[in-house]
């Protein structure tokens, strides 16, 4: 289902996107376009699809059936765009300093030593963690794996940041300044998809969103729009009389 | 392979920073080193331990039923001639005596039957070396110096061997090539580990799926690969670097042969097939390994894969005699050319020198072929298994990946 035909520049565009695995049907036929600069909003319930779409968005599943672009073609590792993950699944090289992981994964996405090295020192300055340098990061708490990992992604200024439950675990000060970080790279021309069950952050971020259900688009637009299809309600009362029903399913069952 | 140059040092750096990685690399010639001390010790220890007892007098009872005992040998050590073998053995249980004797009759049908006072676990085997020496000394009257010779099993022989009308030096010739085959039994028995849980490693910290979208699984392998390699390298600098200073500083305190280096003959084609099946199977285990590391959700889980791997490449070791005298049966033709049993004895029979050229350049385009297949494996199981967190990869995903 697509509502939105505005004529903008798509960052992102899927077409027809299809998930199997196996006999499971995971995305049956989903269709949506991302803006340049735009926060769009990624939502579903657990296991609606959000996280395989993503997954084949960036190369990492084949898709049974449909496409899906970034700047009008596949992503490959060697098209140069300039990307930042966060994947929903948190980790990095425990074992290693937080220094050492920072500049390369910095140097693996084009950067120079020097240059990597100098935008780490600056993210850790920034979240508080420059003591925590030279540290090993197992050493660190889970929240602060989290910010360095958060680091990690932003460090090469992308055009296209994709963040998959990124407030996950935090508490509200760190949310906070995630979200500052997430506006910061808006205003400098970014283009955010933000996957996230916390609505007020949709409200708070997101120009559009988008509402997965059963493996297709359930809701698509502004999000003024979405709320007028739903009679003005708020996006949390929309989750829950959209997934209410599911879960209520699954406890039944 | 862009960014591959970043992987290898990151994976370089951060291995040969590791305290185990030294330790490991330490541990081996020191291990060699305790060993050759030991032997150095022990064998000061047994000298030193003969000299004593042969300046000791001990209280012994002789029975002699064989005849051969000569009294005045016997008497020489301190023994007396006793008829009552039962009295003499109450005797040395009541500690009157240190040891008594019994040579019975027909010697090569009965045994020689040795009774002594209990001097701890390392001493007590000086009453049965005073026991073959009476009985070898009073031999030696009776029989001529040959028999004696033969008897004591000290005859030193000379072998000149030939081939193809030249005096050939089989053991001399095996050094060169040999190496190769040591060098691979070390650096997989050392390396196979970390082979295996170099990619688990990102699929247990769940750091894969931000390392693909930055680069090619293709350049992270290949990446790793090389660092594994070169790390090798310089582990294999560790242990032959104090083993060859050791050599050079000890040679004379432990005894050792003085190897003169440039005797040892090298052949260059033996020694080029030797580097080429190294080179080959190196690269095929390796693959093997980090195919095993890409399916397996943990490393736990990848160590019992291992194993029936190194069984492959090991196993043959069982046969090794086979690969020396009978090169041309089916059983060691099989080994020679299977791609997970080839290494070894491709390895053995050209360091023995049965290894005929047309074998050796079948076994090395299996196993080119092989280390290709495995490496392309490895990297499409890794591209694919890496997402599987919690579960094996399943065939019918990874077929069903292949189609597209």
């Amino acid at each position: 289902m697509k509502v939105n035909s505005q004529k903008r520049d798509a960052v992102v565009s899927i077409k027809h996107f299809r998930m199997d695995f196996g006999k499971k049907t995971v995305v049956k036929d989903l269709s949506f376009d991302v803006y340049k600069g735009e926060v769009f909003g990624f939502l579903g319930s657990n296991g609606s699809g959000k996280t395989t779409t993503i997954r084949a968005l960036l190369g990492l599943y084949q898709p049974t059936d449909g496409k899906l672009l970034i700047n009008n073609e596949p992503f490959s590792v060697s098209s140069k765009i300039k990307l930042g993950y966060l994947p929903e699944e948190r980790g990095l090289y425990k074992k290693e300093s937080v220094i050492d992981t920072m500049v390369y994964f910095g140097r693996l996405k084009g950067l120079s030593k020097t240059d990597a090295k100098k935008r780490a020192e600056n993210f850790l300055e920034r979240v508080n963690l420059t003591d925590k340098t030279n540290l090993r990061l197992d050493k660190l708490s889970g929240g602060e794996q989290q910010k360095i990992q958060l680091g990690i992604t932003v460090m090469n200024n992308p055009d296209i940041l994709i963040l998959d439950e990124p407030t996950k675990g935090f508490d509200p000060v760190n949310r906070r300044l995630l979200m500052n970080i997430i506006e910061e790279h808006q205003k400098a021309g970014a283009t955010v998809i933000f996957v996230t069950h916390q609505m007020e952050e949709v409200e708070r971020l997101c120009d559009r969103a988008i509402l997965l259900k059963n493996g297709t688009a359930y809701a698509y637009g502004t999000i003024t729009e979405i709320k007028e299809k739903f009679g003005g309600a708020s996006l949390d009362d929309i989750f829950i009389k959209v997934y209410g029903d599911e879960n209520n399913a699954e406890e039944n069952q | 392979m862009y960014n591959l140059g970043t992987v290898f040092s990151f994976e370089f750096i951060r291995t040969i920073k590791k305290k185990s990685f030294w330790i490991m690399s330490i541990l081996f010639p020191v291990i060699i080193g305790v060993v050759f001390a030991i032997e150095y010790f022990s064998n000061q220890t047994t000298m030193q331990a003969t000299e004593d007892t042969a300046g000791q007098v001990f209280s012994i009872e002789i029975t002699d039923q064989s005849g051969l005992i000569n009294n005045d040998i016997a008497s020489a050590f301190g023994a007396k001639i006793s008829a009552d073998k039962q009295a003499s053995i109450n005797k040395v249980a009541n500690g009157q005596l240190d040891a008594c004797f019994f040579y019975p009759d027909n010697l090569d049908k009965n045994t020689v039957e040795v009774y002594a006072k209990d001097v701890g676990i390392f001493n007590n085997s000086r009453y049965q070396s005073v026991a073959t020496t009476i009985l070898q000394q009073s031999i030696a009257p009776i029989v001529d110096a040959e028999t004696t010779a033969i008897l004591k099993n000290s005859v030193v022989y000379n072998s000149t061997t030939y081939r193809n009308g030249k005096q050939s030096n089989s053991i001399k010739e095996l050094i060169a090539p040999g190496i190769f085959l040591v060098l691979f039994y070390i650096l997989i028995v050392m390396f196979g580990n970390q082979m295996l849980t170099s990619t688990t490693e990102e699929k247990e910290n769940r750091v894969t799926e931000m390392i693909l979208t930055t680069i090619d699984a293709k350049t992270l392998i290949v990446g790793k690969i090389l660092s594994l390699i070169a790390l090798a390298f310089v582990q294999v600098l560790a242990i032959l670097i104090p083993i060859i200073l050791a050599y050079i500083l000890f040679r004379n305190q432990l005894a050792l042969p003085n190897f003169d280096l440039s005797n040892i003959p090298i052949d260059p084609i033996r020694v080029s097939i030797a580097a080429a099946i190294f080179a080959f199977s190196f690269l095929l285990f390796t693959g093997l390994l980090v195919a095993i590391g890409a399916i397996a959700p943990t490393a736990k889980e990848a160590g019992s894969f291992f194993g029936i791997i190194m069984i492959f490449l090991f196993g043959p070791l069982y046969a090794v005699t086979l690969f020396v005298s009978m090169p041309d049966s089916p059983i060691v033709r099989f080994l020679s050319f299977f791609p997970l049993t080839a290494p070894i004895p491709l390895m053995l029979r050209n360091a023995v020198g049965n290894l005929a050229i047309s074998d050796a350049i079948i076994g090395i385009v299996i196993l080119m072929i092989s280390s290709v297949v495995a490496l392309s494996i490895a990297v499409r199981l890794f591209r694919y298994g890496v997402l599987q967190y919690s579960s094996r990869l399943s065939l019918s995903v990874l077929l069903s990946k292949s189609k597209k």
